[in-house]
């Protein structure tokens, strides 16, 4: 899933279709009535094929790897979704947080308070002292993948409907009420401890360091294993760009920034996320309509549930094709005032995973955002605008249509 | 034969106290069932900054993994259980 290529294979597509072909077929499926997943007897569920339970439940069974040298330990949940359910609203989350095997019925990893599983467990669970019962599904089918990765407001049991154009069939779990994939590989069952911690990391990040400290994590005891016969396992090698973490982050972080966008009216054509920036950096394309749109645009994905997970928003203006990293890095070096053009947040959400931010800042999830404004001041008089040269934009249409029929003609090569 | 394990020194490594009882995570480098490789644990145990003084082998590593060249020793005296 490293590649646009094979996201497209992974979401039905043509294997040639083109970047913004692939984020438009995203923002239709995920904009359409969501698909509730059915429910199927463990008769009906492969991953119920074998059934561990007790002593049997052994995390040492499965091949977790060594996915780095150095790493803190062997992680078997790098490529993987957490699921847990509100203890309230019973609201059902998928996300896919890194998890390390301890021993053989523990396992550790962060759990951010700011993600979606952290405000249930550190927001409900922990002030109650009550475990959160969790299941970690290991090797589902590509698109529940993906809507586990997506920050979006539609729960991610639909969301994977809507990726797929049919409901997701889930079977009950043995130890608790959650319900899982059953056609995924493996499911790990358990709960969340609330009042231990142990140490966790160091780990080979998405970013392409080995950024956040070895620092007491969340606790998961484990009480069952579900598998397939001759189970696979998957797992992401983290490191610098471009895996699938930072592909398909990328990909759905940018989409569901442009459909936010989109919903308040602004007259945005077009967003992407690098992945090379390691989903840190987005570019969005907009008519400059009015004075402040690039402000508008940054408060707006820096306030919103996408906004701990990025740092960096260029905007350009419609002329600018966002999909190509020499038109961008153009607009940026030459039309974002070094002053005026930069607009600083400071004491923003942060991560322990920011190569940028001190240690302590890591160690409190502190970090800080900024905007690129490159668009021209609208109060600019047209006299004075600076005109972009290039052949398309200098030249008659007919010297360039000259030039063009007779390229060959010169000697060169198309 | 000398057990091997390893663990994650955090601090300045000089500033690890040796021949008195501390403890600290341990991660199994030669278990007898190699399935079993990497298993951490607590442990209460006395260390010493030679190889030799103590029976098992520790290997060292800095807070981002960084193996340290020169391998300490270990006497493990008991595992503590969080739980």
């Amino acid at each position: 899933m490293s590649t646009y290529r094979r996201l497209a294979v992974g979401m039905g597509m043509n294997p040639n279709a083109t970047i913004p072909e692939i984020a438009d077929e995203y923002v239709r499926r995920t904009q359409e009535k969501p698909i509730p997943p059915v429910m199927v007897d463990a008769t009906d569920a492969p991953c119920k094929e074998n059934i561990l339970l007790g002593d049997d439940a052994n995390l040492f069974h499965l091949p977790g790897p060594m996915v780095h040298e150095g790493d803190g330990g062997r992680y078997l949940a790098t490529w993987h979704f957490v699921v847990a359910k509100d203890p309230d609203t019973r609201a059902i989350n998928w996300g896919m947080y890194r998890i390390m095997v301890f021993d053989e019925k523990t396992m550790v990893g962060p759990v951010l308070p700011f993600s979606d599983m952290g405000k249930m467990f550190h927001g409900k669970h922990v002030p109650r002292n009550e475990p959160m019962p969790f299941a970690v599904v290991l090797a589902a089918d590509p698109l529940s993948s993906i809507a586990s990765c997506a920050p979006s407001q539609i729960p991610e049991d639909q969301l994977a409907g809507m990726l797929h154009g049919e409901p997701v069939e889930l079977v009950k779990c043995e130890t608790c009420d959650l319900e899982v994939p059953a056609h995924a590989e493996i499911i790990i069952e358990g709960e969340i401890h609330p009042s231990v911690s142990i140490l966790e990391a160091p780990f080979g990040e998405y970013t392409g360091y080995r950024t956040s400290p070895r620092d007491p994590r969340t606790v998961y005891r484990i009480k069952a294993i579900t598998h397939r016969n001759n189970p696979m396992i998957m797992v992401s090698n983290p490191g610098i760009p471009t895996d699938e973490n930072q592909l398909l982050r990328s990909f759905s972080l940018g989409l569901e920034m442009r459909k936010l966008l989109e919903s308040q009216g602004i007259p945005i054509t077009g967003v992407y996320m690098m992945p090379e920036s390691t989903h840190h950096m987005v570019v969005v394309g907009v008519k400059h309509a009015y004075s402040g749109i690039a402000s508008q645009i940054a408060n707006l994905a820096f306030g919103s549930k996408l906004g701990p997970w990025f740092h960096m928003i260029v905007v350009v203006d419609d002329k600018t094709d966002i999909y190509n990293k020499d038109e961008v890095i153009h607009a940026l070096s030459t039309k974002c005032h070094p002053i005026r053009g930069i607009r600083k947040y400071e004491n923003d959400i942060g991560t322990p995973l920011n190569p940028y931010a001190s240690p302590e800042e890591r160690k409190m999830g502190v970090g800080a955002k900024v905007l690129f404004d490159c668009l021209f001041p609208l109060d600019w008089p047209t006299s004075d605008l600076p005109l972009k040269v290039a052949f398309s934009t200098n030249y008659p249409k007919d010297i360039q249509e000259k030039v063009l029929s007779n390229w060959e003609n010169y000697g060169y090569k198309n | 034969m000398a057990r091997e394990y390893d663990t994650f020194v955090l601090e300045d490594p000089a500033s690890v106290p040796e021949d008195q009882e501390l403890e600290l995570v341990v991660r199994e480098l030669t278990p007898d069932d190699r399935r079993y490789k990497y298993r951490s644990f607590y442990a209460k145990a006395l260390i010493s900054k030679s190889e030799s003084k103590y029976s098992d082998i520790l290997k060292v590593r800095l807070g981002r993994g960084q193996l340290l060249d020169t391998p300490w020793s270990i006497e493990l005296i008991k595992e503590v259980s969080k739980f």
